[in-house]
């Protein structure tokens, strides 16, 4: 079948899902009211609540939740086929990705911009919200691990990125001092270090890192785990505008250009896709049902945007109006993004081996591929577009290692720094984050890491999915669009994260993880896993208790009135 | 008549658009940035008030007599002040 009628399927179900299904939602359930005041514009305090343009938002919410989970997702799930891949994407982007997204957003800006922390003690229990920030901690830490995965695999196997990525990391520090030290004007730092980062991309294909280093050290993973933890340090440490900030600004730049020609790429030559439709029920990271629904991640659902949603973007919409399109809307987009990386990935190669020996050396490998076929389509060399496929890669993934990191170090210092003030030092907080997140590199396959930190991603999903199933409950609306959806990923991610725990814990009991790396990788990701499992159990007992006293609560109140 | 309208019509369509677009990829790229400027330059000012006015808030860092001229200055922020300073702070703000 040819890649572009997935694609327009794509763009037909994300245009009826946001014209009729959210429409729906937003005007008769949830009932968004225009005239409404919403904290961003009731408080409007420059600190947290700043009321900004849907459009602006849009962009803003875009960026902050399409990592490396659109783009991996699809690249791994393709083992199963193609078909149920995509029917994955669209459907569950459909019923309950833009939902989860969209009530994420609303229920925080109902609540006068509470992120989910409050938001569980209040409308679940008091001891859900210490569990709920557990969890997330643990989540995020499998999301550095195998975003961290992701940084190493493409830096041994596409040599030509490390070289670029330090020149991009110059282009972004010297944009730091240019805005805000030197006060140059906004386009010229632009211009300049955006010509700066894309001579990186040209100069690594020129001198890729096995010239420079040699081939050993070049092929070392422990040498690029630490530069991609020396970077998250000093994003962590540093003030945020002289590294972190900067380094992002130049590299959306990089990301957009390299997707809006990569998707002219993609309809210049309208590929068909190569490998089956269907291959299997089982492959060897498991079957099909739970492990391809939480492979996929964030191309259909991710916690990740509930937590971006409430956070961050509730804060700042200046109208209930714009929840639809900014949190709703965008997921849709995420949602063709995701698509883009399974055309990728389906109609690269020859054959399922051919695919196979490539998806091996990471996913980056593939993705870089895809994109230099792509890209080559509008004129760039083959090589040129492999570098910059690269450096798309290792952009989407140390973006949101570095954000996760310096959460990571804030998060030591709430939960440790009664214990031993030791722990409120940014530099030990730092490191003890970036510690845990490096063992897990170096000790974990990449393909279990992926699975593990997708089924807690998206059983953060589910999490995300009944506190809003509580609200809605206790404000007497409909639920059964939140309920369903919810009960469904909490079944499927529980089964998966259970699933793949035992089998890793299993290999070492067995014998069958061979070496201490595979022996610590496996025991530290099982056990990950099972507190993820039990945690989460927790918040749903928790969950399911104050669904049933908020029903009591509305049948009394219905009884009383009649 | 009609056609000038429509003209003007599809003038402002493809400048909406094209706003849009400026400002989509301002938000992606820029906007984080700006927010943080803004809360840096906000969180300093907030900091001063404390110092300042902390009486306010039952804490007594300087005395009220020196920092009763500068009332009339913060007076406008007061609000904005407190509701941050006395707000329930979550550990997920530092995802925001």
């Amino acid at each position: 079948m040819n890649s572009i009628v997935i694609l327009l399927i794509g763009f037909a179900v994300a245009i009826a899902g946001y014209r009729f299904y959210a429409k729906y939602i937003d005007t008769k359930i949830v009932k968004c009211d225009s005239k409404k005041t919403t904290p961003a514009v009731m408080y409007m305090d420059g600190v947290d609540f700043m009321p900004t343009r849907k459009n602006v938002l849009f962009g803003y919410q875009f960026k902050s939740i399409a990592g490396a989970g659109p783009i991996v997702g699809p690249i791994i799930a393709i083992q199963w086929g193609w078909l149920p891949a995509v029917l994955w994407i669209l459907l569950g982007t459909l019923f309950i990705g833009w939902v989860q997204d969209y009530s994420s957003a609303m229920i925080a800006m109902r609540h006068e911009g509470a992120s989910f922390g409050g938001l569980s003690y209040k409308l679940v229990s008091p001891r859900s919200r210490v569990v709920l920030v557990s969890f997330i901690y643990f989540y995020l830490l499998l999301m550095v691990g195998a975003f961290g995965n992701i940084v190493v695999s493409t830096a041994v196997g596409l040599k030509a990125s490390p070289p670029a990525w330090l020149i991009l990391t110059i282009a972004g520090v010297l944009a730091g001092q240019m805005i805000y030290r030197w006060k140059k004007d906004i386009l010229l730092t632009t211009v300049v270090t955006l010509a700066i980062a894309m001579f990186g991309i040209w100069f690594g294909t020129m001198a890729p890192s096995d010239s420079i280093l040699g081939t050993d050290l070049s092929n070392n993973r422990l040498l690029w785990a630490l530069a991609a933890f020396v970077f998250c340090y000093f994003a962590s440490v540093l003030p945020i505008w002289k590294f972190a900030l900067p380094i992002n600004y130049v590299s959306s730049y990089v990301m957009f250009i390299g997707l809006a020609f990569g998707i002219v790429g993609i309809f210049i030559l309208h590929p068909d896709f190569t490998l089956p439709a269907y291959a299997n029920f089982m492959i060897p990271i498991g079957p099909l049902w739970p492990i391809m629904f939480v492979t996929i991640a964030c191309g259909a659902i991710s916690g990740w945007h509930s937590i971006v949603s409430s956070s961050g973007t509730a804060r700042q919409l200046e109208n209930e109006m714009d929840v639809r399109p900014v949190c709703g809307g965008v997921m849709f987009a995420e949602m063709v993004l995701a698509l883009f990386a399974l055309i990728i990935a389906g109609t690269l190669y020859s054959s399922p081996a051919e695919y196979g020996a490539a998806v091996s050396k990471g996913p980056g490998a593939v993705f870089a591929a895809g994109v230099a076929k792509f890209l080559g389509a509008v004129g760039l060399s083959p090589a040129l577009g492999k570098s910059y496929g690269s450096m798309m890669m290792i952009i989407v993934a140390i973006t949101l290692m570095q954000l996760v990191v310096r959460f990571m170090r804030v998060a030591t210092a709430e939960l440790l720094g009664d214990i031993s003030p030791l722990f409120r030092n940014i530099h030990v907080g730092t490191v003890l984050a970036s510690l845990m997140g490096l063992i897990l590199v170096l000790t974990g396959w990449w393909q279990y890491l992926w699975v593990l930190f997708g089924g807690a991603n998206q059983l953060m999903a589910s999490v995300a999915l009944l506190l809003v199933s509580v609200w809605l409950t206790s404000e007497g609306k409909k639920a059964g669009w939140v309920i369903y959806p919810m009960i469904f990923m909490f079944i499927t991610t529980v089964t998966a994260l259970l699933y793949t725990s035992y089998d890793l814990i299993h290999k070492v009991w067995t014998g069958a993880a061979k070496g201490t790396e595979a022996m610590i990788g496996n025991t530290i990701m099982g056990c990950a896993g099972f507190f993820l499992v039990v945690t989460a159990v927790i918040l749903a007992m928790d969950g399911v208790k104050a669904l049933h006293k908020y029903r009591l609560l509305n049948l009394q109140a219905t009884e009383s009135h009649a | 008549m009609t056609e000038k309208i429509k003209e003007q019509d599809l003038e402002k369509k493809k400048f909406g658009a094209f706003q849009a677009v400026k400002e989509f990829l301002y938000g992606a790229a820029a906007h984080d940035s700006a927010r943080y400027a803004l809360k840096t330059r906000a969180s300093m000012e907030h900091l001063f008030i404390l110092i300042t006015m902390g009486d306010m808030l039952g804490v007594p860092i300087l005395p009220p007599y020196y920092s009763l001229r500068l009332l009339p200055y913060v007076v406008p922020q007061i609000s904005t002040w407190k509701r941050r300073m006395l707000r329930e702070k979550d550990l997920m703000d530092a995802l925001a």
